[in-house]
């Protein structure tokens, strides 16, 4: 494998729409997920300063086509987003679909077949097509969301012998970190609650958030005095798969993201800063997704080399990360896979702060899919923007102090597809 | 004698061998690792070289938490919340699956937990439509 890009490639233009529920949430309350779909889109392109007309070729991602509904997405979105008459696809990668495309439209544009790719993904984890209704929606229950999302899971022997996320992403990855580091379990829930906090406060500090409210402002209001009582409240925050509770997981969501990749030299001059995409790394599994060491997952290993061999950067060199954190305690095992946090101490740096954004290792300041929320093909083109407004230093309240120059994004595509791309400053 | 790549389907003889507490799976003529679940193919080098074989069911429990509930799948409604395990079988693959013996309690666990890895022993536990593995904490 050469794993190089022969031309530079760079994101000139981002879009995201706001994360929540298009029954409920007031700035979605009534969208189409053609609308929902075209917020993000317009933008995107907006932000690159061009129109649907002035792209090559649309990837379009949606990945639990049961609530979406529009298979052949290029082209019945097409006249949403301005996108007629281009080369297009419909594909998943899960939870990775945003970040995947960027990865094949940074190919097709350095193998010299397109110049310029729109990416979009769009999703709805919350509310599905009522009926027949082509605009009409209704919730979909927890248990509808997982059947269909644990679609993407072994279907031969895993789900139907009792697979569960939450035990297999969550409690037994906590269980094998406390063991592996000798961390106790209380210190293992104070860190999960601490960790919690500071995704909450990145959520409360961004307005496309699905949650915007800080954990103790939500413990208050719930009558607690001290929010690490509301914490380990059974009502507020049960045991999902102990040692894990609640809090530490991600929340669904409808929403939408978009991003535009071109040729460096067509990007110079033009309306927004541009980044450029300088490696990207990917590397799937099958169940199981480790082995004896819960904490230990390959094939992120081998995505996160591979990124890094294409973009040259070492550990030391990553301004911000994100790891996809659908599961707080995987999403940390992961960020010590890479070297930004050091292996086992990944907790320890929760509980002192320091991946909040104005911490000395910032993370996910967006909010994560915990506190921004989850819409699976949607997602990872969230992390990527959050990563762009970082870098362009206009994050407003959750800026991160020192301007990152380099950027990691991970994650994680059901079940499993470990993604890595790397960001950098021209 | 068809190797089990040439067989109708694996999936469905390993669902048939559970109903009768066999645990099928393969192991591969040229590497001579074992595969479970059996997929017709090598999950460690890729060769389709492989040949069915009954596993012992001897297995240790690595960690156990438990399922979420209501239960993210039908089947599994009745029996949530079900502890889960991470379960290293005697012949080397990994596996997690139901595991019996021990309540789904943060207590129970924990004790479990504390113990260290404990030696389970599969079984088949029968759902409404379908038997599916399960492992049995030993004494």
């Amino acid at each position: 494998m050469r794993n190089k890009l022969h031309e530079k490639a760079v994101i000139s233009g981002v879009g995201c729409s706001r994360f929540g529920d298009l029954l409920e949430t007031p700035e979605l309350k009534g969208l189409t997920i053609q609308e929902l779909t075209a917020r993000a889109v317009k933008e995107a392109l907006d932000d690159a300063g061009l129109t649907g007309q002035d792209v090559d070729a649309v990837f379009a991602g949606n990945a639990m086509v049961h609530s979406s509904q529009v298979p052949g997405t290029y082209s019945q979105l097409s006249k949403w987003t301005g996108t007629q008459f281009k080369a297009g696809v419909h594909f998943e990668a899960q939870c990775s679909t945003t970040n995947v495309g960027a990865a094949l439209a940074a190919m097709s544009i350095a193998a010299g077949v397109y110049d310029t790719v729109l990416v979009y993904g769009l999703e709805t984890t919350r509310t599905k097509v009522k009926g027949f209704s082509p605009y009409e929606r209704e919730p979909i229950s927890h248990q509808q969301t997982w059947l269909w999302t644990d679609m993407a899971v072994n279907q031969a022997y895993g789900v139907p012998q009792g697979y569960d996320i939450f035990s297999t992403y969550n409690g037994l990855v906590a269980l094998g970190y406390c063991r592996k580091y000798g961390l106790s379990l209380e210190d293992y829930d104070r860190s999960m609650f601490e960790l919690c906090r500071t995704r909450r406060l990145h959520g409360a500090m961004n307005p496309k958030a699905n949650i915007q409210e800080k954990l103790e402002d939500r413990a208050a209001k719930e009558g607690f005095a001290d929010p690490y009582d509301y914490w380990r409240s059974d009502k507020h925050n049960p045991f999902v798969a102990w040692p894990s509770r609640l809090l530490s997981l991600v929340t669904t969501a409808d929403g939408a993201s978009a991003m535009v990749i071109t040729r460096a030299n067509l990007a110079k001059g033009g309306k927004s800063q541009p980044v450029q995409l300088k490696g990207f790394g990917i590397n799937y599994s099958d169940l199981p997704w480790y082995g004896e060491d819960p904490t230990v997952w390959e094939f992120d290993r081998r995505a996160i080399d591979a990124a890094f061999d294409m973009a040259g950067i070492e550990a030391d060199d990553i301004d911000y990360l994100h790891t996809h954190d659908c599961s707080h305690i995987s999403g940390i095992c992961t960020a010590e896979a890479t070297g930004y946090l050091e292996p086992g101490k990944g907790l320890a740096a929760a509980r002192e702060g320091r991946l909040r954004f104005d911490g000395d290792r910032p993370m996910s300041t967006h909010g994560g899919r915990h506190a921004f929320g989850h819409a699976w093909g949607a997602s990872a083109g969230t992390d990527t923007y959050e990563a762009v407004l970082q870098m362009r230093g206009q994050a407003g309240p959750r800026q991160i102090k020192k301007t990152p120059e380099i950027s990691v994004i991970h994650t994680h595509g059901y079940a499993m597809i470990g993604t890595v791309i790397v960001l950098g400053s021209l | 004698m068809p190797t089990i790549a040439e067989n109708p389907s694996a999936i469905r003889s390993y669902y048939e061998g559970l109903s009768k507490g066999v645990f099928r799976g393969t192991v591969c003529k040229d590497c001579g690792r074992h595969s479970f679940p059996p997929t017709g193919c090598c999950e460690h080098c890729g060769s389709w070289d492989v040949e069915p074989v009954e596993l012992s069911g001897d297995a240790t429990l690595l960690l156990a938490t438990h399922n979420i509930a209501p239960a993210c799948h039908p089947r599994f409604e009745k029996i949530a919340p079900y502890v889960y395990g991470h379960i290293r079988l005697k012949e080397g693959p990994i596996v997690q699956a139901i595991v019996l013996g021990v309540k789904a309690t943060p207590a129970d666990l924990k004790a479990l937990y504390e113990r260290g890895p404990v030696p389970v022993k599969a079984e088949t536990l029968q759902m409404d439509d379908l038997p599916v593995l399960a492992f049995r904490i030993k004494g």
